[in-house]
């Protein structure tokens, strides 16, 4: 399975909404690290990511999150995660990356 | 009663595109098993993550890292080598969020989530990582 990267910008919020969909894993973390840049160089803006469809994310893709919230952070921007299935909740608990992003719901 | 001793040993390219092979077989191995979701899913991220680092830290990608898988009645033990350069274990820390490192996550979560992992390294000699996780109740 790979990785699906949907990103709309929401004027009224001025955000960015990102859904992904399938896997974040060492093959797939370049491509969503390529995404991320490129929506910063766009928009220096909050990013909110819909995870309902995200089945799967390894170390190095947390690592990519961690790089775009490193920018974000310059302009006192953030990373906001929803929809979190229970099995990356329990990744996120245990890296410590709850209290680091943003968690809804 | 026959004790059983099973072991399965894969030989995997050194390249990203094969992590998620590894992920199915031992998600495969694991429900097999009878070890209930939430272990089958500590097991899949902790072996994928000790694979991430094989790959990363291999010599190329010409090269082939081992998975070895032992099974019995009470525990899966699963060993991952790799021949790449090797690093000192010693210097693995926990991470520190607040600096925002992009790296250095991989061994920490091997740790949380398995229930006893070993990490030998020999400098110009690779790595082996050997975790087991336990079929009853947590420790």
């Amino acid at each position: 399975m790979s990785l699906a990267i949907k990103k709309t910008f929401i004027e009224e919020d001025n955000l960015w909404r990102i859904e992904l969909a399938g896997e974040v894993d060492i093959y797939t973390a370049g491509q969503l690290k390529e995404a991320f840049i490129k929506i910063i160089e766009e928009k220096k803006e909050s990013i909110r990511i819909d995870a309902e469809k995200l089945e799967y994310i390894d170390s190095t893709g947390l690592g990519v999150l961690i790089g775009a919230l490193k920018r974000l952070r310059q302009e006192n921007k953030n990373i906001i995660i929803f929809n979190i299935k229970p099995s990356i909740k329990k990744l996120l608990n245990i890296t410590g990356l709850d209290k680091i992003f943003v968690i809804e719901g | 009663m026959s004790r059983i001793n099973d072991n399965i040993s894969l030989s995997i390219p050194n390249k990203p595109e094969y992590v998620s092979v590894i992920r199915l077989t031992v998600t495969a191995i694991a429900n097999r098993m009878g070890f209930d979701i939430e272990k089958i899913e500590d097991i899949k991220v902790a072996v994928a993550e000790a694979c991430t680092n094989a790959i990363t830290h291999g010599k190329n990608d010409t090269d082939n890292f081992f998975v070895e898988f032992s099974i019995d009645e009470e525990k899966l033990v699963i060993k991952v080598c790799d021949s790449g350069k090797g690093c000192a274990t010693n210097c693995i820390k926990n991470p520190d969020l607040t600096l925002l490192n992009e790296g250095g996550l991989g061994v920490f979560i091997i740790k949380s989530l398995m229930d006893d992992v070993n990490i030998n390294s020999d400098l110009g000699k690779g790595t082996t990582i050997i975790m087991t996780k336990f079929l009853g109740d947590d420790m």
